[in-house]
């Protein structure tokens, strides 16, 4: 069988079916697999991502509650008339311990301002001026601790100011002023996977805080907050974490977290790439397993497909071989399976192929001699010892054209043969008619025998019928060769009596035959005998006496016959 | 002080073709300059360079002599450098920007960069220009305020002030304005040379004025040892706008840290070579403005600080 085949037949369809039945479910398994892995991966970096915001949130939330707490250092003693030099000292050891502090302003229970304490600008100690109606006092009067909006000093550096008041309206409050520059050191020290980072942005979404100080002092411009604020707005107030784009259109994945107190919000950015990377490695894993399995169960089905194949392929080699007529060959399958079973029922069938060959090369051997009706009898008992050679009683039909060698010489060849073979024709046709046995037939001459090998009811009757049914044939179509100026004419002779009968000849080329006297007298009454003459001997006139009206021609000098013979004639109209 | 002197001879050597270079235009000598350039390389490191390995310095120094600044800076412009650092106040980075450098400006200085024209803005530069300020100019009438303090008696305070420094007048007027919140009068003294010094001293112990402000001047700054020295000399309180001078026996200083302003500088500088655009970085300001004493130089001088300016300071030599 070739390879090309292979890829038509019932492989295919064995190894599709064999690889899917595999694979498919692995596929499944493996998508299903991915789709929780990627599910679960997400839900682990929702979670890391809004502790790390939380926990961001909660450094910059200590960030400010400490200077909140520094400064609520300085709103504890009750004021007096008096100038408080203690209190500028604690002022002034504040700014040692809060480097953010900008400026530190002390108002005392009246509103009026007591001590402004600066890092860059003049102090003023005890100006007494109103500031009760500002909104830092309004507000912390309030809430107690209150939060400006973020302002940019000299439209660069993030400042935020924060006012608190006492336990009580004595102590009166502070307000300082906080450079934000300064939450980088937090900020910066937030680390968020590899790359990730964090970055503050006020209400307004402005940037406050981020590890790159550069985009902190350009906080105020809109085109450097925006995109911090896209990233917020795409993580909304829904829960957990959002993809956006930063600055540099990388996708990010980002969370968010309040901070409560100057209403901000800090937001932990990680690069999706690195956020999802384990993610990916899962998928890649996945992929690479199930490609491994893919493969291995394309491996696998081819395998199986070839061994299912093989048995068929035997089959079909098997049954072409028959097919062809070895029918001794045997399919050898030891599957033990219907595969097996199919090849001994194909065995089976293969010697039943050649019994029936045989019983056909038989048939067409006889028939070659026996009529069809006669030979197929011959076959159906099984048994062709009719055929042996015995002596028994029969009666030889000899019959000729007369004048037909000189017809022969002076005709084309294709006009013999064609006169020839209607002659045959219609003689065959008697013959089978009669069911007699066809011994041979040689030129335009024939030799018939009945009663042997099978033996019929009143042989000698039938052999006259048959010689007039054949010169009445054959006069028929004597008429039309005349008319075409052929002289030709037919005579017929036959005799009644014992002969050896039998096959002989040798291998395929086995001919039935009768030997005896008898042979020689049909013989030669055949040649005695004038066109449409047929001719008997006594054994036969005999037998057909009763039966068919005789015409005694007398005694006739036969050649090879010592003495003159009694002969009959029957005319052809005598049936 | 030494490392100074290794880069100096170092920079020779490193010039890779291939590595990227940078131009470094400094007022002083390596000597003077030497922590100054410790913080550069410290702010360098940290944005990923190393001298020698994946950049090369080229260092002009003008030893004082400020006037050689343009030269200078033309100098390293023929060069070809791929960045100017201009450290050491306003005079360098005017010089750098005044020979017309196509490259990148990196500075550093005292004053407002804004006021003295190099920037547009802090946060828009305008140009190849960024740097950073630490402030030192801007808190000129705080000194004048902690010297008040010390001598609340005093009503005339001497002011030095370097004429040459294109600070000075802002810094006067300031100081000006102090003065009158404060109510003192302030004597105006001059110095632009080493060799001045000298007679600043000498007149504030004849003068009526019986302490000395030093305005913000890098020439003054880089010269804290000698002038401490002539403090203690002439039993003058004085006052610096740098850490050095109450280090050398100065009584105190009040002024940016320019440790940290150097290192940011070495940052920007690193920040640049990474190919960032100085359009992209913001003029930055130093955060810490520290406020140094020396106790022991009080003592020896006969004065005593307060408990709360004591309490104030960032640092306390004692």
């Amino acid at each position: 069988m070739i390879v090309r085949d292979r890829f038509r037949g019932l492989f295919p369809k064995y190894f599709l079916a064999l690889f899917l039945a595999v694979a498919f479910p692995l596929v499944i398994n493996g998508t299903i697999e991915a789709w929780f892995g990627y599910r679960d991966q997400r839900a682990r970096l929702d979670q890391l991502l809004g502790v790390q915001a939380t926990s961001a949130a909660a450094e910059i939330h200590n960030f400010i509650s400490d200077i909140a707490s520094q400064l609520g250092w300085l709103v504890q003693q009750p004021w007096s008339d008096e100038v408080d030099e203690e209190r500028r000292t604690d002022a002034l050891r504040l700014f040692r311990q809060a480097p953010a502090i900008v400026s530190v302003t002390l108002i005392d229970n009246n509103g009026l301002e007591r001590l402004h304490v600066s890092r860059v600008g003049l102090n003023r100690i005890e100006s007494r001026t109103d500031r009760s109606a500002e909104p830092a006092l309004v507000g912390a009067h309030a809430r107690q601790v209150w939060f400006s909006d973020v302002s940019y000093n000299r439209g660069s550096e993030p400042y935020l100011t924060i006012a608190l008041v006492g336990n009580r309206s004595a102590v009166g409050a502070v307000i300082a002023e906080v450079n934000l520059k300064l939450i980088w050191d937090v900020v910066s020290a937030i680390k968020v996977g590899e790359t990730g980072l964090a970055f503050v942005l006020d209400r307004p979404g402005r940037l406050i805080a981020h590890p790159d100080i550069s985009l902190v002092l350009r906080g105020v411009e809109e085109t450097t907050s925006q995109p911090f604020r896209a990233i917020r707005d795409a993580i909304g107030p829904r829960a957990g974490f959002a993809t956006s784009r930063d600055a540099q259109g990388r996708q990010v994945a980002a969370s968010e977290a309040p901070v409560a107190g100057p209403d901000w919000t800090v937001v932990v950015a990680q690069p999706l790439s690195e956020a999802y990377a384990p993610i990916y490695a899962a998928l890649r894993r996945t992929t690479v397993l199930l490609a491994g399995s893919t493969i291995f169960a394309g491996l696998l089905a081819y395998a199986f497909a070839h061994r299912m194949m093989e048995p068929i392929k035997l089959l079909e080699e098997g049954t072409e071989r028959i097919g062809a007529g070895s029918f001794e060959h045997r399919i050898s399958i030891q599957t033990g399976d219907e595969f097996q079973r199919l090849a001994n029922s194909f065995n089976r069938m293969a010697g039943e192929l050649a019994l029936a060959q045989q019983h056909q090369e038989r048939i067409a051997k006889l028939k070659r001699f026996l009529a069809p009706q006669v030979a197929d009898l011959v076959d159906r008992t099984g048994d062709d010892s009719v055929l042996d050679g015995r002596r028994t009683d029969v009666v030889v039909v000899f019959c000729d054209l007369r004048g037909f060698t000189a017809f022969s010489a002076g005709v084309a060849p294709e006009e013999v043969m064609s006169v020839l073979s209607e002659y045959y024709e219609v003689l065959g046709r008697v013959i089978a008619q009669f069911e007699a046995t066809l011994i041979s037939f040689s030129g335009d001459g024939l030799m018939v025998l009945v009663n042997a090998p099978v033996p019929v009811e009143e042989p000698a009757l039938r052999a006259v019928d048959l010689a007039i049914e054949m010169q009445k044939r054959v006069q028929g179509l004597i008429g039309g060769w005349r008319s075409r100026g052929y002289n030709v004419g037919f005579g017929v002779g036959l005799a009644s009596g014992p002969a050896t009968v039998g096959r002989i000849g040798y291998d395929d080329r086995l001919d039935y035959t009768a030997i005896g006297s008898v042979v020689n007298l049909a013989a030669r009454l055949c040649a005695s005998a004038a066109d449409a003459e047929i001719l008997m001997d006594a054994g036969t006139a005999a037998s057909v006496r009763d039966k068919r009206a005789l015409e005694d021609i007398g005694s006739r000098q036969i050649k090879g016959f010592d003495e003159a013979i009694p002969v009959f004639g029957i005319s052809c109209d005598a049936l | 002080m030494m490392a100074g002197a290794a880069a100096w001879t170092t920079s020779s050597h490193a010039q890779k073709p291939s590595l990227p270079v940078i131009g470094y235009l400094c007022p002083e000598s390596p000597d003077l300059f030497g922590s100054r350039l410790r913080a550069f390389h410290q702010g360098l490191r940290e944005a990923g360079f190393f001298e020698g390995q994946n950049v090369a310095i080229e260092y002009r120094w003008a030893n004082g002599q400020y006037a050689r600044l343009p030269a200078l800076a033309r100098e390293l412009i023929e060069r070809n450098v791929d960045l100017v650092v201009a450290p050491g106040g306003a005079p360098v980075a005017l010089a750098a920007k005044a020979a017309g450098a196509t490259k990148t400006i990196v500075f550093e200085m005292g004053g407002d960069p804004v006021q003295l024209g190099v920037v547009d803005s802090l946060s828009r530069s305008g140009g190849n220009i960024t740097g950073v300020s630490s402030l030192s100019v801007d808190v000129s009438p705080k000194r004048l305020e902690l010297m008040h303090e010390l001598l609340p008696a005093a009503t005339t305070l001497g002011v030095v002030t370097n004429p040459t420094s294109p600070t000075a007048p802002s810094q006067l007027q300031r100081l000006r304005s102090a003065a009158e919140t404060l109510g003192v009068h302030l004597q105006i003294m001059s110095a632009s040379k080493e060799d001045e010094f000298e007679a600043v001293f000498a007149s504030v112990a004849k003068e009526s004025a019986n302490a000395l402000v030093f305005t913000s001047d890098p020439y003054f700054a880089f010269r804290s040892k000698r002038l401490a020295d002539l403090a203690m000399e002439y039993g003058v309180p004085a006052i610096t706008q740098t850490r050095d001078f109450p280090m050398a026996g100065g009584l105190m200083s009040y002024g940016g840290d320019f440790m940290q302003s150097h290192r940011r500088t070495g940052i920007y500088a690193g920040r640049v070579l990474k190919g960032e655009k100085p359009a992209d970085l913001p003029v930055q300001l130093v955060t810490k403005v520290e406020f140094v004493i020396n106790l022991k130089t009080a003592k020896l001088l006969g004065r005593e600080f307060s408990a709360s300016v004591v309490s104030g300071a960032d640092e306390v030599i004692e």
